[in-house]
């Protein structure tokens, strides 16, 4: 009985991948790296006049077995997931700690300009809204921790430490100076904000508390942990 | 067809990092290619796991000898690209003059010609 399903390269390829993917000792770039060369040993194979099939089989079998490929990955460098992930994990908790500071300026806002929105949405719930965001934000980015970080955008971004530590320290500064301004001005303009108790100094005193002690923590980390390519200029021939 | 046999496997490890720095003295190379290559040069003597390749890539760029850089191919598709650093030349210079060493020793007690290091 001839039961034959047609070969298709790009799912047999995809197929690959995923089983990469379940080899949670790989970090994303190493998998990235891999499946780059099988692609290369495909085409290679192909250009020697072999069909899609025997192409892809013979490139598997050349590259190894995901476990096996894993088990070496991680002899050359142990610590090279971890970092990956505490890269993540320190995303995650600036994310959280940035949004809890920015909440309360947010909701003020809203208050001041929408006063019967401000009703609605009170403090309580938006806080609730955005903290279940942030832990389902950062669960999911753990739990794949392979974010790709070669799209043109992060990958400009994430060039050379240097350049990564300005970017965010001044985008750090520059939402936190306005949140800050937006805050005084609104507590002075209106003493009776919905969703705003407690006096500016109060929260003044948070704010420069988280902005000062808590966020340069992960900030720091992150610098540190920067999956860059190219630390060194390269010295070329 | 006279055949010989495939160099043995902590051969094939040890000689993997002058060859690697040996190949990329000659300019930026990419895993699949610098696999091609090595094939090529050694008759099929040296027969690398196409796998097996990149964990020495990494371990020589976590010592600095080499860098890598995500760059974009002719093919469209980005590849990881390496270069050898200056601590990578200095290190080569070294592994030349060790394996020299050891080919010149063997050369003598076969009575081959020794080369001059």
């Amino acid at each position: 009985m001839e039961n034959q399903t047609r070969f298709d390269l790009n799912t047999a390829i995809e197929n690959w991948r995923q089983e990469l993917a379940g080899q949670l000792n790989l970090a994303s770039d190493d998998r990235r790296e891999l499946e780059t060369h099988l692609h290369e040993a495909v085409a290679g194979f192909q250009q020697r006049g072999l069909n899609d099939e025997e192409s892809f089989w013979l490139a598997r079998r050349r590259v190894g077995q995901p476990e096996q490929l894993a088990e070496e990955f991680v002899k050359a460098d142990p610590a090279a997931v971890w970092r990956e992930r505490v890269f993540w994990m320190a995303a995650g908790a600036l994310a959280a700690l940035f949004l809890f500071t920015t909440t309360t300026p947010l909701i003020a806002i809203i208050g001041y300009c929408f006063p019967s929105a401000g009703k609605i949405v009170d403090e309580l719930t938006l806080s609730l809204m955005l903290w279940v965001l942030q832990i389902f934000g950062i669960t999911f980015l753990i739990a794949r921790g392979n974010m790709n970080l070669q799209s043109p955008l992060l990958a400009s971004f994430i060039k050379d430490r240097f350049r990564f530590a300005i970017m965010t320290i001044s985008v750090l500064l520059i939402a936190k100076t306005f949140c800050a301004t937006i805050m005084l001005w609104v507590y002075v303009a209106s003493r009776n904000v919905h969703g705003f108790n407690g006096g500016p100094f109060a929260f003044i005193g948070n704010y420069v508390f988280a902005s000062l002690v808590l966020e340069p923590v992960p900030v720091a980390i992150l610098i540190w942990l920067l999956p860059t390519q190219n630390r060194k200029t390269p010295k070329r021939a | 067809m006279y055949k010989t046999a495939m160099l043995a496997k902590d051969l094939v490890a040890a000689s993997s990092k002058p060859l690697v720095l040996s190949i990329l003295a000659d300019g930026e190379s990419y895993g699949y290619e610098i696999i091609q290559k090595v094939r090529e040069l050694s008759g099929g003597h040296i027969e690398w796991s196409d796998g097996m390749l990149y964990p020495v890539l990494h371990r020589l760029e976590r010592d600095g000898l080499i860098d890598s850089e995500w760059k974009e191919a002719d093919t469209g598709r980005e590849r990881k690209y390496y270069f050898l650093s200056s601590d990578g030349r200095k290190a080569l210079k070294t592994e030349r003059q060790q394996w020299l060493a050891v080919h010149n020793t063997l050369s003598r007690l076969w009575k081959i010609k020794p080369v001059s290091i």
